[in-house]
């Protein structure tokens, strides 16, 4: 049974290795779809591409870093403002967005010295930013631009600035996954090590793989400033450059999203010796976990029980309120990667939901692995999903409620099934134990809420339309 | 009835623990010696060791996981060392077959990260 093609799918039948139903007695040493791998040409992938897994995932979080993008203009805005990763100095990130703003004469006669002018402007408008990411898209990769060799020559003209140059075009990859990576690596073999943090606590550690989604990265802060444990480097949430150029110093990496930023943990623990913690920063019982093992790791179990305790008289008669009225909810997870299995089970036992189907991305077999082993049989396991197959999938299903992106959101309106997003989030933060009741929240709002079946109304002739049917 | 215990273990180990899953096929071998040895001494009384970076990590794993398996198969807590020994050891060869030696993950085994 277990590797399905889908109707929709009978003239791409290479489609039938990247979508999985789980059945009882099976697991991931039986099957495990494809995945990272190449789209395949026919199917209308919802993925990005790897420029915007640097820029718009991991480098446009950090909040006093210019990020110069060496292209057209499209490059610059599609990666800008889909995100909501604020900042506690003004939003910087957010409120700005360069461009090398490339026409076709540069492309014929080479980009560097606009590169290395724009560079120069960027400073000179912004003279209180000091740091700066530069990254290749496509078509200046093509072209072969020397973007290090123009940010080497900018940095022995001005010896305040610091740059990071990423060389990871669009084309680079088969989806964001490769933007991640090269920037993670890159990173850590150019940069960390350049800069000696202060050290004011005997528990240090890296929080990795939070980028501070509606304010993520500031909720967590509060518990691990409660415990006394110095966060070196938000990787990267309300970080700033030079953070992140000290990470080789803390004691512990712990690891949120693995999938985008599991490569730097891994090579911190190769280079500098940082052991790497994995944890889970979305539901109660995962949060309650995750500061149990780091203070295990630091000595300090009784401070980690006493805010467990603390967060949990606040937060759980919230989340139990909630918990009652969506018991049994079906839900379905078309995100990325890593919320897949961070947030199946989280629901399952905080929420009562029941999780459906699940599409990812961008994830790799490792993703899939996890997910395979938390979810339940009867469930759908997709690898980069399309339309098409969405539609299928509703159909064999019939979710209550989906987490996904505003793009595949719009679409399921359309067929007046609600959606919360599940990149940005509705109305977050959601991490940590307030946050999930956010979660919570969003998704009780969105079940409930009577407005989508209302849209199906006919107002003229007060008859319900199905939306395809309407359609034919 | 081992083989049901084992299975009780496994099925948590699954669902809970991310160490299982890392990135390549060393580290999570490493991370099974590491932390089903910590888990071992835990639950046989004896004091796992907690000098290097790596020793406070397998705790702080094995910790956690020795005391949801004393809430959630309490049978656990009358098992002599031997038996404790014996189960972990077969749990262990369970995770390694599903982790590791016969994972389909086609990445597990590539030299960089």
């Amino acid at each position: 049974m277990p590797m399905v093609l889908l109707k929709c799918d009978k003239d791409i039948p290479e489609r039938e290795k990247h979508i999985y139903l789980k059945v009882d007695g099976e697991d991931t040493r039986d099957y495990l779809p494809v995945s990272n791998a190449q789209t395949i040409p026919g199917t209308l992938s919802e993925r990005g591409c790897a420029f915007c897994g640097a820029k718009l995932v991991i480098g446009g979080v950090l909040k006093d870093t210019i990020q110069m993008i060496h292209g057209p203009i499209g490059c610059a805005y599609d990666t800008w403002h889909t995100k909501r990763y604020p900042t506690d100095n003004g939003h910087f990130n957010m409120k700005y967005v360069w461009s090398t703003d490339m026409k076709e004469s540069h492309i014929v006669f080479g980009g560097d010295k606009r590169l290395e002018k724009s560079i120069n402007e960027a400073f000179d408008e912004m003279p209180h930013i000091k740091r700066m990411f530069v990254y290749t898209t496509c078509p200046t990769a093509l072209i072969g631009d020397d973007i290090k060799a123009v940010a080497k020559k900018v940095m022995s003209e001005r010896k305040d600035v610091d740059i990071f140059c990423v060389e990871c075009p669009g084309f680079s990859g088969v989806s964001q996954s490769k933007g991640h990576h090269v920037l993670n690596i890159g990173w850590v073999n150019e940069k960390v090590g350049t800069v000696e943090p202060e050290i004011k606590s005997p528990y240090t550690m890296n929080f990795i793989g939070d980028y501070n989604i509606q304010g993520d990265t500031q909720l967590l802060q509060q518990y691990w400033d409660r415990l006394g444990i110095q966060v070196i480097a938000h990787f990267t949430g309300n970080a700033t450059y030079d953070d992140l150029r000290g990470m080789h110093k803390a004691g512990l990496n712990v690891v949120n999203c693995a999938r985008s930023a599991g490569y730097i943990a891994n090579e911190l623990k190769k280079q500098y010796g940082i052991p790497r913690l994995d944890i889970d920063s979305w539901g109660f019982n995962y949060m309650a976990e995750g500061i149990r093992k780091i203070c295990a790791f630091f000595g300090i179990e009784e401070k980690g029980e006493e805010l467990i305790a603390d967060e949990y008289a606040k937060w759980k008669p919230k989340l139990d309120w909630y918990k009652e009225r969506l018991k049994g909810a079906k839900m379905a997870i078309w995100t990325g990667g890593p919320r897949l299995w961070h947030w199946t089970k989280a629901v399952e036992d905080d929420l009562g939901v029941q999780v459906v189907a699940m599409s990812s991305k961008f994830g790799h077999q490792e993703d899939f692995e996890k997910v395979i082993a938390r979810g339940q049989s009867g469930t759908y396991y997709i690898d980069d999903g399309n339309e098409l197959e969405f539609f299928e999938i509703i159909d064999l299903v019939k979710p209550d409620v989906i987490f996904t992106g505003p793009r595949v959101g719009e679409l399921v309106k359309k067929l007046h099934i609600p959606y919360v997003n599940g990149h940005g989030y509705h109305n977050g933060p959601y991490m940590g134990f307030e946050g999930f009741v956010n979660l919570a929240r969003d998704m009780y709002n969105a079940v409930h809420n009577p407005l989508l079946k209302l849209a199906a109304t006919d107002l003229s002739g007060n008859v319900n339309v199905p939306v395809l049917r309407a359609a034919e | 009835m081992t083989t049901a215990k084992v299975d009780q273990l496994f099925g948590y180990v699954q669902e809970r623990c991310l160490w299982q899953f890392f990135s390549r096929s060393w580290d999570r071998q490493e991370n099974l010696d590491g932390i089903l040895q910590t888990a071992t001494d835990l639950l046989t009384g004896k004091a796992p060791a907690r000098e290097t970076p790596m020793e406070k990590l397998f705790y702080a794993d094995a910790k956690i996981m020795v005391a949801d398996f004393k809430e959630r198969f309490p049978w656990i807590e009358q098992e002599g060392p031997a038996q404790i020994r014996a189960l972990m050891h077969d749990l262990k060869d369970k995770l390694l077959e599903i982790s590791v030696t016969k994972s389909l993950n086609q990445e597990l085994r590539h030299s960089l990260y």
